[in-house]
């Protein structure tokens, strides 16, 4: 048995988030998120948590655990022998539970435009193929594989404190499709990086790198984008723009 | 309704990444120190003879000293991290390949050796 501790919020009772404790039996290969469930059938139906395919690769099962933004089902009660605080992902407007709003994370990956942008008539588009070298794609296929579970931007000290910050995923998801060899549109990304808003708003802290499930390291994306933004400043200098 | 916590002003403490970061921000302080001793250092050779050695005098006070030892620890210090990011910054590809970090996190050491060999040589009878 391990001690689990819940933060519950349920605004139809009281307005002040609290904390529920549950006794949770468990083996070598309990996950986090089966302790949820094994709550929620066993002992209490009323808690509120998201999860769907608990093989690391949905993104929507993320919590703090003890104070860290972790995947429910990557990680195991096994390692929380000491004791587990579960807590809804932090820097986000809580809803139920473990449950958070993620509109603030949506809307800054829909801002970047992270889709295909190329100048190519429907006609052509449907007629072509757009091959890669393993080269092209190797430049951007690690950025390429963010599962949007949103951990980092729980880590991220700087979303935490200005929330209009695109944060590292989105920034992330831009530098991906800056990358890719069958996009072209940079130019109409840049103008949101190069706001106070984009990777500028970044310090470097790095805990989004080592918090992502998938190794992503949106860190380096970020800090990659600043020499983008930089390098695009200089551009539009010369062609006398600024 | 929904809740949203606010982040508090002792966010940094609560983990061992938050603390490293913020000893990588704070080496600037001592840095700081090293810098206006400097510009005094500038503005008393301005000034005069007098005033230049009353300024040596001063850099050799033991506070000074250490300060400015704490500095020079310090800037390695946020030179050992800002290596260690380099790469991720700046990967650079040959081809298909991304040189190794390692390299370039040795490229930059040796770099710093340079710098440091070349000024000893520079001011190997002044010191």
């Amino acid at each position: 048995m391990i001690n689990v501790k819940v933060a519950r919020y349920l605004p139809e009772q009281s307005a002040a988030p609290f904390v529920q404790e549950f006794k949770v039996p468990y083996d070598a290969s309990t996950s986090v998120l089966d302790a949820l469930n094994y709550i929620k059938e066993e002992l209490d139906p009323s808690l509120s948590f998201r999860w769907s395919c608990r093989m690391a690769i949905c993104g929507s099962c993320g919590v703090m655990a003890n104070g860290i933004p972790k995947l429910g089902c990557k990680v195991f009660l096994r390692d929380y022998e000491q004791g587990l605080l579960l807590e809804p992902l932090a820097h986000l407007p809580v809803e139920r539970d473990l449950i958070v709003d993620m509109d603030a994370f949506l809307k800054h990956l829909e801002a970047v435009k992270p889709y295909l942008i190329n100048n190519e008539t429907t006609a052509v588009k449907s007629a072509t193929t757009h091959q890669q070298t393993p080269a092209q794609l190797g430049k951007y296929k690690q950025f390429a594989n963010c599962i949007n579970c949103g951990l980092c931007y729980s880590a991220c000290p700087q979303f935490g404190l200005n929330p209009e910050f695109l944060g590292p995923a989105a920034i992330t998801l831009a530098h991906r499709y800056n990358l890719d060899s069958r996009d072209q549109g940079k130019a109409a990304r840049m103008p949101l990086l190069n706001t106070a808003e984009g990777p500028w708003a970044c310090t470097f802290v790095g805990f989004c790198s080592d918090v992502c499930p998938q190794q992503v390291d949106p860190a380096a994306a970020v800090n990659q984008s600043k020499v983008e933004s930089a390098k695009d400043m200089l551009i539009q200098l010369f062609k006398g723009k600024l | 309704m929904s809740y949203k916590p606010v982040l508090t002003r002792t966010w940094w403490l609560k983990h061992r990444a938050f603390k490293a970061y913020m000893l990588r921000e704070a080496t600037v302080l001592p840095l700081l120190f090293f810098l206006l001793t400097l510009c005094c250092g500038i503005y008393a050779l301005w000034q005069g003879p007098s005033q230049w050695q009353a300024w040596q005098i001063t850099m050799k006070h033991p506070a000074v000293l250490a300060i400015n030892s704490l500095a020079l620890v310090a800037s390695l210090y946020h030179a050992w991290t800002f290596f260690q990011l380099f790469p991720r910054v700046m990967p650079i590809r040959l081809g298909s390949k991304t040189l190794p970090a390692q390299v370039l996190i040795a490229g930059q050491w040796a770099g710093l050796v340079a710098v440091f060999v070349l000024f000893t040589w520079l001011f190997r009878g002044s010191l």
